[in-house]
């Protein structure tokens, strides 16, 4: 008899991970994926990869265009523009991944309880879900901001607040398909506590499919950043960021243009990596989905 | 029988032909070569009533349609007033002023002539504290107006008030309306305004897009160059100059920072004008907080502060650094600062004599680039002197929030708070927000003085002008010792416009329109 470490061996390459490797022969996939590497390298790596300190002021020396020296020239404060897009990769993606895994964790918790929990509870919390999303992302955003202050910890929150109905609203409505299922009545019947049904035996199950809406969210969280630097109401001065380069290149765009192209490109190809990522990591991870099938 | 028989390719046809003939034919607009002068303005009207209006485009567009005593000269030349809808100013005593208004002046919408009761109307209302007029301070001192007859009135005023020809008369409160009009209009308008008598006739509005004027037939006064101003609203800078070379406009107000490439590479028949606005900056430093309660701690944020890389940073070294709030170049701006700044090394000392270790200051400042830009110099500076400073960028609207008492004692909690005012020709305008009774309005400093305020009820009053001056420089002397300012600089105006025509500004750094003169 072999044992499984054999089978596994007996498989040829061609064979393994088959939607994995259907997925990365898509050329466009697997640029993004090249490319959501490179930012988190690039984010993980920032002090080591950019050449200057991303806030040290040169006055003398502001406004310089592209050199040997400054490889994307300097900003309206004579700082390296490209240690400032270093450094600003960090930031978005800090406040992309922190923003939406506290905004992911609510709605799972939440959409998990108003999902097996009793009807008037279920009533109460879709009620708040329904509430919350119906408040605009960025009008929200905009009184919070005045009230509280700009920062990242505002940012965070912010987007945090508006993002969790949508994740709460997925969970509850595969809780509900799940929860008068055999094995979970089975587990019932056996006396198993709430937490562990929820926890051990339904969670596993929901997950998949908010791993990729969480996926997809990053990139539209990316630009909700940016577009808040952009309005001088995002991450404080002096901290770099791709929507405050914009917004201090477009003051200058007559005179410096290169701040606008810099600032911009990051932002677009990270939103392009990101965006063509999930959508590949849906294909892969959606059982519905023919591509990559095992014949 | 002519038969028209057309096809979608005979139409394209004739639609482009007439779509490149209109791109060829060069000045398809009328323009400033014409009757007609662009000019550009950065926010849309609210109020048309002078007592209540926010200021502007709504004040450039009453240099046009209303009347009053005394004009003024352009900022580049010291800002001289003159007689306009007076022909007589006469100073009787130091709180007396008779005037008399020039002949044919009247109202539109049939309301009859402008009279001396009108003048006394407007004043008096713009002074009453019951109207609570944002212009009230202009006619702090104003006692009453007597009526002598239809166009002979005299000012009276409560002290003698040496500033009412520059700060009083001639613009924003000082516009004369009509009482008869505004009584029927039920004693208050916004953008329906009941009656005007000015050079020019207030003619359309498109919300957020274009007011017009155009010329008032019945004007008796020195007629405008131009027989019709559109002013444009235009909020971005940017913008406005693509539109400018694009021909959309004139005149208009360019970001600083695009002064130097301007210069070099200028528009077709276009003046650059740089000069020095009467819009002043400093740095607030509260001495209500209680981080700064100590003097030695804010004279350590005085010495900390490099301002040459402010206006180097920010600016373009087009302006020098501020002695003070008062317009540079008067002989009541003071000759220096005490502290020139940038000495962190005394920073540090002061800190160590103040026993003060680890100072985290919070420095708010409007969420603009410009502002964060300096907020940022200022922040890289402190920190060489050893204070950390966080930057707290609020937008308009919470940023006006953060010294005002009414809104709770957050205002004795700020640390730091980057301001800029509009400023005016007078010492006195300028100096009047930081008396005591400004706490927690817009003196921001926490700075009560009373030398502070006795000297200013002494400058208003005081007609020795060589007093005036010392009193002046006085004043900014206490401010500067307070520990409570930084002074920085009084903002360059940086601006554009057709070499076909010479523009006036007034001091508040906004153009008036019917004196711009057309070039021979």
């Amino acid at each position: 008899m072999s044992s499984v470490a054999e089978l596994g061996a007996s498989i040829p390459d061609r064979q393994r991970f088959p939607r994995l490797r259907a997925m990365m022969s898509d050329p466009v996939i697997a640029i993004a994926v090249l490319l959501v590497a490179g930012f988190f390298i690039t984010a993980a790596f920032a002090p080591w990869i950019a050449p200057y300190s991303p806030t040290k002021i040169d006055v003398l020396n502001k406004l310089q265009p592209p050199s040997a020296a400054h490889w994307f020239g300097t900003d309206h404060l004579g700082r390296d523009l490209l240690s400032r897009v270093i450094y600003g990769a960090r930031t978005a993606l800090m406040i992309a991944i922190v923003s939406v895994a506290i905004a992911g964790v609510i709605g799972m918790l939440l959409g998990l309880i108003a999902g097996y929990g009793p009807r008037w509870l279920d009533g109460i919390l879709v009620l708040t879900f329904d509430s919350l999303n119906s408040l605009p992302m960025i009008m929200f955003a905009l009184a919070i901001i005045t009230v509280m202050g700009a920062g990242t910890g505002t940012l965070i929150l912010v987007i945090a607040m508006t993002s969790f109905p949508s994740y709460a609203r997925l969970i509850r409505a595969q809780t509900l398909a799940l929860k008068n299922s055999d094995y979970i009545v089975a587990e019932r019947l056996l006396d198993a506590s709430p937490p562990r049904i929820l926890f051990v035996h339904l969670l596993p199950n929901v997950i998949g499919p908010l791993i990729i809406l969480l996926s997809m969210d990053i990139p539209v969280v990316i630009m909700v950043e940016a577009g808040l630097s952009f309005l001088g109401l995002g991450v404080r001065p002096p901290t770099p960021s791709w929507g405050s380069i914009l917004y201090d290149g477009y003051t200058s765009i007559r005179s410096a243009p290169y701040m606008v192209i810099f600032g911009g490109l990051p932002l677009v190809l990270a939103t392009l990596g990101f965006t063509f990522l999930g959508e590949g990591l849906r294909d892969y991870l959606d059982p519905r989905m023919k591509v990559g099938r095992p014949a | 029988m002519i038969r028209w028989n057309t096809d979608r390719r005979k139409f394209l046809k004739a639609a482009g032909a007439f779509g490149a003939a209109a791109a060829l034919k060069p000045g398809f607009a009328w323009s400033a070569d014409g009757d007609t002068l662009r000019i550009r303005m950065e926010g849309d009207l609210q109020v048309l009533d002078p007592a209540f209006m926010i200021g502007a485009i709504e004040d450039v567009i009453m240099r046009g349609i209303y009347v009053s005593l005394n004009r003024l000269g352009d900022l580049r030349e010291g800002s001289p007033w003159s007689p306009w809808g007076a022909e007589k100013i006469e100073q009787k005593d130091p709180k007396t002023i008779a005037f008399t208004l020039i002949e044919g002046l009247k109202w539109t919408n049939g309301f009859g002539a402008v009279t001396a009761e009108d003048v006394k109307f407007s004043y008096e209302r713009v002074a009453n504290p019951d109207n609570a007029s944002p212009w009230a301070y202009q006619f702090e001192q104003l006692d009453h107006v007597e009526v002598v007859d239809e166009r002979n009135g005299i000012i009276h005023l409560k002290n003698p008030y040496q500033p009412i020809y520059v700060v009083a008369l001639p613009y924003y409160g000082g516009h004369i309306i009509s009482k008869a009009a505004t009584e029927k209009a039920g004693g208050k308008y916004t953008t329906e305004v009941p009656a005007t008598c000015g050079p020019y006739l207030f003619t359309s509005w498109e919300q957020k897009q274009k007011v017009t004027l155009t010329a008032n037939p019945d004007w008796p006064g020195p007629k405008p160059d131009f027989a019709k101003v559109e002013i444009y609203v235009v909020a971005d800078d940017q913008a406005a100059q693509l539109a400018y070379e694009a021909d959309a406009f004139d005149y208009t107000k360019i970001a600083v920072g695009e002064a130097a490439a301007v210069k070099a590479s200028p528009p077709p028949d276009t003046t650059l004008v740089e000069a020095q606005s009467t819009r002043y900056q400093w740095l607030s430093i509260n001495m209500l907080s209680p981080r700064l309660q100590d003097v030695r701690v804010r004279q350590a944020v005085q010495h900390g502060i490099d301002v040459s890389q402010i206006l180097t940073g920010a600016y373009n070294d087009l302006v020098p650094r501020s002695t003070g709030v008062v317009q540079p170049g008067t002989p009541f701006a003071r000759p220096a600062n005490l502290i020139p700044g940038g000495d962190y090394e005394k920073a540090a000392a002061l800190l160590a004599e103040a026993g003060a270790s680890d100072v985290t200051l919070t420095l708010t400042v409007m969420n603009d680039s410009s502002r964060t830009a300096i907020a940022q110099i200022m922040q890289a500076s402190l920190e060489q002197a050893g204070i950390t400073v966080e930057i707290q960028p609020l937008d308009e609207a919470a940023y006006w929030g953060v010294g005002d008492k009414t809104q709770g004692d957050g205002y004795k909690n700020i640390d730091l708070v980057l301001m800029d005012f509009a400023g005016g020709v007078d010492p006195s305008e300028n100096l009047v927000w930081f008396r005591p009774d400004q706490i927690g309005v817009y003196n921001w400093s926490g700075f009560d003085s009373p030398e502070y305020e006795a000297s200013y009820q002494q400058i208003i009053t005081e007609t020795d002008e060589a007093k005036r001056v010392e009193l002046s420089r006085r004043m900014e002397t206490l401010m500067e010792e307070s520990g409570g300012f930084i002074f920085i600089c009084h903002q360059p105006l940086t601006l554009i416009h057709r070499n076909s025509f010479e523009p006036l500004i007034y001091p508040d750094g906004h153009p008036n329109p019917v004196l711009f003169k057309k070039k021979a």
